[in-house]
């Protein structure tokens, strides 16, 4: 236990030397700083002087960050599934890196969403006025009570380090009803956020637009959660200088490949059944669009982690899940946010202001300076509490 | 279990959660949707029949809206729909076979749909379908999120960009106006008649009426009738309606699929947590076999 306390020296207030992870840290806390400013500024300015939206595109990169960053965030409650529902025990290792991400990327969303909100000073309204048709006002009260519950998953992490054992008896007893709400929560608004795009059938191009939708944007979300999975647990054990457990990744590696042949199958089959193949071969702009999500976000590391030889390989625990995050998911979402809108006014444009960009970073970059501060001083490996605690 | 670093899973295992939780999503998704029912629409509600064969393009309609409603005035007439403007005329150059006018004016505002988009959308609530026909709009609600914008099939709630408070704005029929018995201004500023108030069934069978009494002069379709599930605006136009920059809609109402969805939320949480806990229980004491489980194939 000893070993993984963090001494002064390794917190990332003292940075020793300058190193790769020193750089890293302070580059992280410029842009926090930088987009803080920016996201204040905005506050205070309004949207007309601060950002590139308009009446047509109205939506922008806040939004798109916004609904990228709950799908990657997708890895707190399919990691709690996978441990404590599905009771997958070895990957345990793999899960307080998730949860913590998950928890902090709910938290950069609600700020995120805080910016882009017209009225700010309302963002409580929802909770006021019900519209239970909306999609988003589902999506907001999933999104709070599911931030509540991430909170809860990840306290025991700092009530072991600071060796309160009365919270720590609690959470272990009530650990599976608060998994299952985060499961049924996750669920809710993960498919909601494709149920958001089915109110816009005169603006989303057909071949996003299907009433599958929700059921992609849920699936795609296991699919980001897995891979994001892969990704912070080996930042993780690098940042704690712990063995890497390749029997985690090969294991996650195999989830990937099977939701990703899965959620493949189901975007072909809603294409043939509902006579786009035509669109999806017309090789314009959005087939092009199209293809880029299937192909090297999908297809690709399906293969690589599908193929037991690949599977083995280090290198392909980094590319594969990447290349989930940035097409399958990344690109996705901005396509059904930004790049696949149609029927919009000719002359409209959309390039985003510097202030969006600066904003957006700032916010990612707190997120995951957070991140790594919990990394170096919450009990993330080996808790010796789930242990005596636990089942 | 960090003690066992050996240990792996199969596909299938990993499958089984979100395969049962997406099985019940696809069983809900494929089953009809409800029918949109944001509001139920008075048969008698109010609408509005526009004929672009009677206008002339005078902009009274756009000057009488901005009057009516306190929006500031400009020294043109408006020339798109935002936060000052309501309606404006939109010049289209389209001309009928036998027609010596190039030039078409059509009115444009709020279509005041019957099962709108932008209320089933809206997250709180803000914007509601009156029986009377008005979609009205509540700016005390609003939260500035503009979700209405991308689910209205007209382009027309418009945001107030330059206020760090910004609203929505749009076009609310005249509600005011209507419970005073009055007409909307725009209605009542025309000076060709061009735009009719009434009842929208009434509206409906004058204007098949109208088709019927000169069907070589008009185009035999009123717009609005059946476009996006229907709309308190209808059109009667002697040009293809696509000329007159009017969306190509189908007959589906816009909130059809999502309302659809919605509606279900209660049955997916259920189906979901009763899955997981289901799950939870039945692969306790597997879990712990599966702990055991070495899968040689990865174990390099
Ligand atoms: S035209 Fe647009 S703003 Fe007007 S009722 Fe229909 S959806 Fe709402
Ligand atoms: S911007 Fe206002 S009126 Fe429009 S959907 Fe959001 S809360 Fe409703």
């Amino acid at each position: 236990m000893t070993s993984q306390t963090p001494t002064l020296r390794q917190t990332p207030f003292a940075l020793p030397t300058f190193n790769r992870e020193s750089v890293i840290v302070s580059l992280l806390a410029i842009l926090t700083l930088v987009g803080g400013i920016a996201g204040v500024g905005r506050l205070f300015l309004g949207l007309g002087s601060t950002t590139a939206l308009s009446d047509v595109y109205s939506w922008g990169i806040w939004i798109g960050f916004d609904f990228l960053l709950i799908a990657l965030s997708g890895v707190g409650f399919t990691m709690a599934a996978v441990v404590h529902v599905l009771h997958l025990e070895q990957f345990k290792p793999a899960l307080r890196p998730a949860i913590l991400f998950g928890l902090l990327g709910y938290v950069a969303v609600l700020l995120l969403l805080v910016l882009d909100l017209g009225r700010p000073d309302r963002f409580y309204h929802f909770i006021l006025f019900w519209n239970v048709h909306s999609p988003l006002f589902e999506i907001s009260w999933c999104v709070l009570l599911y931030t509540t519950v991430l909170a809860i998953e990840v306290s025991p992490y700092l009530s072991e380090r600071l060796g309160w054992r009365k919270p720590l008896a609690w959470f272990f007893r009530l650990i599976t009803p608060v998994t299952i709400v985060g499961v049924t929560l996750s669920s809710l608004h993960q498919s909601t956020l494709g149920t958001l795009y089915l109110n816009m059938p005169h603006r989303l191009h057909a071949l996003w637009y299907t009433p599958l939708l929700p059921l992609l944007f849920f699936v795609s979300s296991v699919l980001a959660g897995l891979s994001v999975a892969m990704l912070v647990y080996q930042v993780a054990v690098r940042i704690r200088r712990k063995p890497l457990e390749t029997s985690v990744l090969t294991g996650l590696g195999k989830g990937v490949a099977g939701v990703a042949l899965f959620y493949l199958l189901l975007k072909l089959a809603d294409i043939l059944i509902a006579g786009k193949v035509a669109a999806l071969f017309a090789f314009d702009r959005p087939s092009w669009l199209m293809w880029a999500e299937l192909l090297p976000g999908v297809l690709l590391p399906a293969l690589l982690l599908g193929l037991p030889s690949l599977r083995r390989k280090p290198l392909m625990w980094w590319v594969a899940p990447l290349l989930v995050v940035v097409f399958a998911i990344g690109l996705n979402r901005f396509n059904a946010t930004l790049f696949a809108q149609v029927n919009l006014p000719g002359d409209a444009l959309y390039t985003p202001h510097l202030l969006e960009w600066l904003s957006t970073f700032g916010i990612l970059s707190a997120a995951a300076l957070a991140w790594y501060v919990g990394m170096r001083l919450l009990v993330i490996f080996d808790s010796r509490a789930e242990k005596e605690f636990g089942h | 279990m960090t003690t066992q670093p050996t240990q792996t899973v199969t596909r299938r295992n990993f499958l089984k959660g979100s395969g049962v939780a997406a099985l019940a999503l696809w069983g809900l998704t494929a089953t009809t949707p409800a029918a949109a029912s944001s509001g139920a629409v008075d048969d008698d509600a109010f609408g509005m029949l526009i004929d672009i064969t009677r206008c002339h393009g005078c902009n009274s309609c756009a000057l009488a809206c901005k009057k009516a409603n306190d929006l500031p005035l400009s020294q043109d007439p408006p020339t798109c729909l935002d936060c000052k403007s309501y309606s404006y005329i939109n010049e289209c150059e389209a001309a009928a076979p036998d027609s010596a006018e190039q030039t078409r004016y059509v009115k444009r505002q709020c279509m005041h749909c019957l099962h709108p988009g932008c209320v089933s959308a809206c997250t709180v609530g803000a914007l509601r379908k009156t029986a009377e026909g008005p979609v009205v709009y509540d700016s005390d609600k609003c939260i500035g999120c503009r979700y209405c914008q991308y689910a209205c099939p007209f382009g027309v709630p418009a945001y107030e960009w330059n206020n760090p408070l910004g609203l929505i704005h749009k076009c609310e029929m005249c509600f005011e106006r209507l419970q005073a018995g009055e007409q909307p201004a725009c209605v009542e500023a025309c000076p060709t008649g061009a735009i009719q108030f009434g009842r929208r069934k009434d509206l409906l069978m004058q204007a098949h009426a109208r088709i019927n009494f000169d069907p070589d002069r008009y185009v035999h379709k009123v717009y609005g009738e059946y476009e996006a599930g229907g709309t308190s605006v209808l059109y009667l136009s002697d040009v293809p309606f696509a000329d007159l920059g009017l969306p190509t809609l189908s007959d589906q109402s816009v909130p059809h699929y999502a309302e659809g969805m919605m509606t279900k939320t209660p049955v997916v949480a259920l189906t979901v947590a009763a899955a997981a806990t289901g799950l939870h229980f039945a692969r306790k004491d597997k879990g712990h076999e599966a702990a055991d489980h070495v899968d040689q194939e990865d174990a390099s």
